[in-house]
């Protein structure tokens, strides 16, 4: 039986509309529930796929389950421990990667490598080891001593990348890992996350891609409003259809059209 | 070891970056160049040495004894001549053949005639007036008195604005900039402790502010004797071991009270240009509250318990040699716990994804 290595269970998340919100979302309101009672379970060795469309409630979700930003309801817990309760031991715990956490631009990504793993407590030699595995594997030494404003977005997506895995964490969290990056960067990614799972690590990522994760996903959350509509293996999930159609069937019962 | 490495960072970041390092250390260089130079016109036209000063003088009072011995003191060349021809006077001065008249009357009111045209008259109209101002409230020959009157009222407050001034070119752009930029969330994603990232900030920032704030206050003391014609060794030669120590003492926990001000305002602030435009504020306030202790004199020890405004009080006290020991050691205590508050209410900012975020 595989290892339950993340719960999310019943995760509620609501954000106050500020008048500007309101006057672009067209909508009197004065909140939105991004996160609406989502639950799902990823296991320990496998990469989980939370696919949905643009505002689906994917990346609040992730900010979450990284302790960025606290659940309204519910609560999840990776490797047992509370992100509401035990929040220090989950940062421990995880890797995370979004486009919205960035890197100064001022320092190389040596120096930021050293210091990320001086934030995670990560000892000077085992530091030093991971640093020449890590740029090794993502050619991140050739440009190691460049200062990061000076590099390409591909160049800072993948120091970015082993940033969040500097401390070799359990789980490893990556929200839309693949945007912005060119075919073969976004290659070297995929493989990384194949990589990452056969090392035993659990890998949670947020696309909109359905190639990617029907390339890389064991287990698949399709999330729409803030719920999960859908929730199992690839096979379980699609059954007899493609991922796409799938999806764009789950898509239809619940919004009533497509855009 | 994590504090260690956010100390470190921010020390890297301003080290390496001579941008930084001339943006902290030109105003000091500024100040002393554009002070010096705006010294030396003053003072060549107030008092050049060569100049001899001819003055006649109508009726009779004991300030024109005063007027000759303030005249010598400041080295001046000043011819006295009396005369009884007010209109024959006035003439003269208005020729430019001398440099002013000066007209007692019975009852011992004075009227100065000068040429404002001519540097050497106005200039001699303002140290008559100058003598005549401290006449019944200053011994003139008390020189110390009268530079520690001086310097006990403007320094404070040149040093504050200075500080602030260090302050706010560094913390700005490290709290708000980096919230802005999205890299602090970076490092809210490790297991860093909060209070661990504020003092991180605030420690290095002090340091580096303090470094900023000595270059301007380096700057001023070295251009006092060409602006004012006050020596360093006047302004501080008299304060002794205890005042030093206690000025040391007080600018050091004014230095990281303001940093943390800042700080608030920034960890508050969406971007940097809001951040800037909150701390102008705090920094308009600051200098009514310095301004106001200095021109308002016997303020109440109450003062002692306003942030920054107790450090002015009490740097008025020490330069002015009417220092008040458990005044200013209470004042760096309080300052000290204040930051300490400013901190923790820092840390909780940063915790608040309302705050970090926004809505």
């Amino acid at each position: 039986m595989s290892e339950e290595i993340v719960r999310v269970e019943g995760l509620r998340k609501t954000f106050t509309l500020s008048r500007k919100q309101r006057k672009i979302e067209r909508t009197n309101l004065t909140c939105k529930t991004a996160v609406d009672g989502l639950s799902f379970v990823a296991n320990r060795g496998e990469i989980y796929g939370l696919l949905g469309p643009n505002g689906a409630g994917k990346t609040t979700t992730l900010r979450i389950l990284s302790t960025l930003i606290k659940p309204d309801a519910g609560d999840a817990f990776v490797c047992g421990c509370s992100i509401r309760k035990d929040t220090s031991k989950v940062r421990d715990k995880i890797g995370f990667m979004t486009g919205e956490l960035k890197l100064e631009g001022f320092f190389t990504p040596d120096y930021l490598f050293d210091f990320f793993g001086a934030m995670h407590g990560v000892g000077k030699e085992t530091l030093q080891t991971r640093k020449k595995e890590l740029f090794a594997r993502f050619g991140i030494d050739r440009f190691a001593q460049v200062a990061v404003k000076d590099l390409s977005t591909g160049m800072k997506q993948k120091v970015s990348l082993v940033i969040a895995i500097v401390h070799d964490p359990e789980v490893i969290i990556f929200d839309e890992p693949t945007n912005g990056l060119d075919v073969l960067t976004a290659k070297v990614v995929t493989d990384f996350l194949c990589e990452l799972k056969s090392m035993g690590k659990s890998v949670i990522l947020s696309t909109h891609i359905f190639s990617l994760v029907e390339k890389v996903c064991d287990r698949v959350g399709i999330i729409i409003d803030g719920r999960t509509v859908a929730d199992g293996t690839l096979k379980e999930v699609c059954a007899d259809l493609t991922l796409e159609e799938r999806f764009f069937r789950v898509y239809r019962e619940v919004k009533g059209d497509v855009v | 070891m994590k504090l260690a490495a956010l100390i470190k960072k921010e020390f890297h970041r301003f080290f390496h970056d001579p941008r930084l390092i001339v943006t902290m250390l030109l105003p000091g260089i500024l100040i002393y160049v554009i002070y010096s130079i705006m010294g030396g016109v003053i003072h060549d036209h107030a008092a050049a040495e060569d100049y001899k000063f001819n003055v006649y003088v109508q009726g009779q009072s004991e300030a024109i004894e005063t007027i000759e011995t303030a005249a010598e003191q400041a080295g001046l060349s000043l011819t006295l001549t009396p005369t009884d021809d007010a209109a024959t006077a006035q003439e003269a001065v208005k020729n430019g053949d001398i440099t002013a008249f000066l007209c007692f009357s019975e009852e011992g009111a004075l009227t100065i005639y000068y040429r404002s045209v001519d540097g050497e008259s106005s200039a001699f109209r303002a140290f008559v007036l100058d003598v005549m101002h401290f006449y019944d409230e200053l011994d003139l020959s008390d020189v110390e008195a009268f530079t520690a009157s001086f310097t006990s009222g403007i320094l404070p407050f040149i040093v504050v604005v200075f500080i602030f001034s260090a302050c706010m070119s560094i913390t700005l752009e490290s709290m708000a900039g980096e919230k802005e930029r999205g890299t602090l969330s970076t490092v809210l994603v490790t297991s860093v402790k909060r209070y661990q990232i504020t003092l991180g900030k605030v420690i290095p920032l002090s340091c580096i502010a303090s470094i900023g704030a000595a270059s301007s206050f380096i700057g001023v003391a070295c251009s006092m004797p060409s602006l004012m014609g006050v020596s360093i060794g006047g302004v501080f030669g008299s304060i002794g071991f205890v005042g030093f120590l206690l000025l040391f003492l007080l600018i050091l926990s004014v230095v990281p009270l303001i940093v943390s001000l800042i700080c608030v305002v920034s960890a508050y602030a969406k971007s940097v240009k809001e951040a800037s435009a909150y701390t102008s504020v705090v920094m308009i306030l600051i200098m009514i509250l310095s301004l106001v202790s200095t021109f308002l004199s016997g303020i109440g020890a109450w003062t002692v318990a306003v942030p920054v405004l107790n450090a002015v009080v009490c740097m008025q006290g020490i330069l002015a040699m009417n220092m008040s020991i458990w005044q200013s050691v209470v004042s760096v205590v309080l300052n000290f716990v204040y930051t300490a508050l400013l901190v923790l209410l820092i840390s909780k900012m940063i915790s608040s994804e309302k705050i970090m975020f926004g809505s």
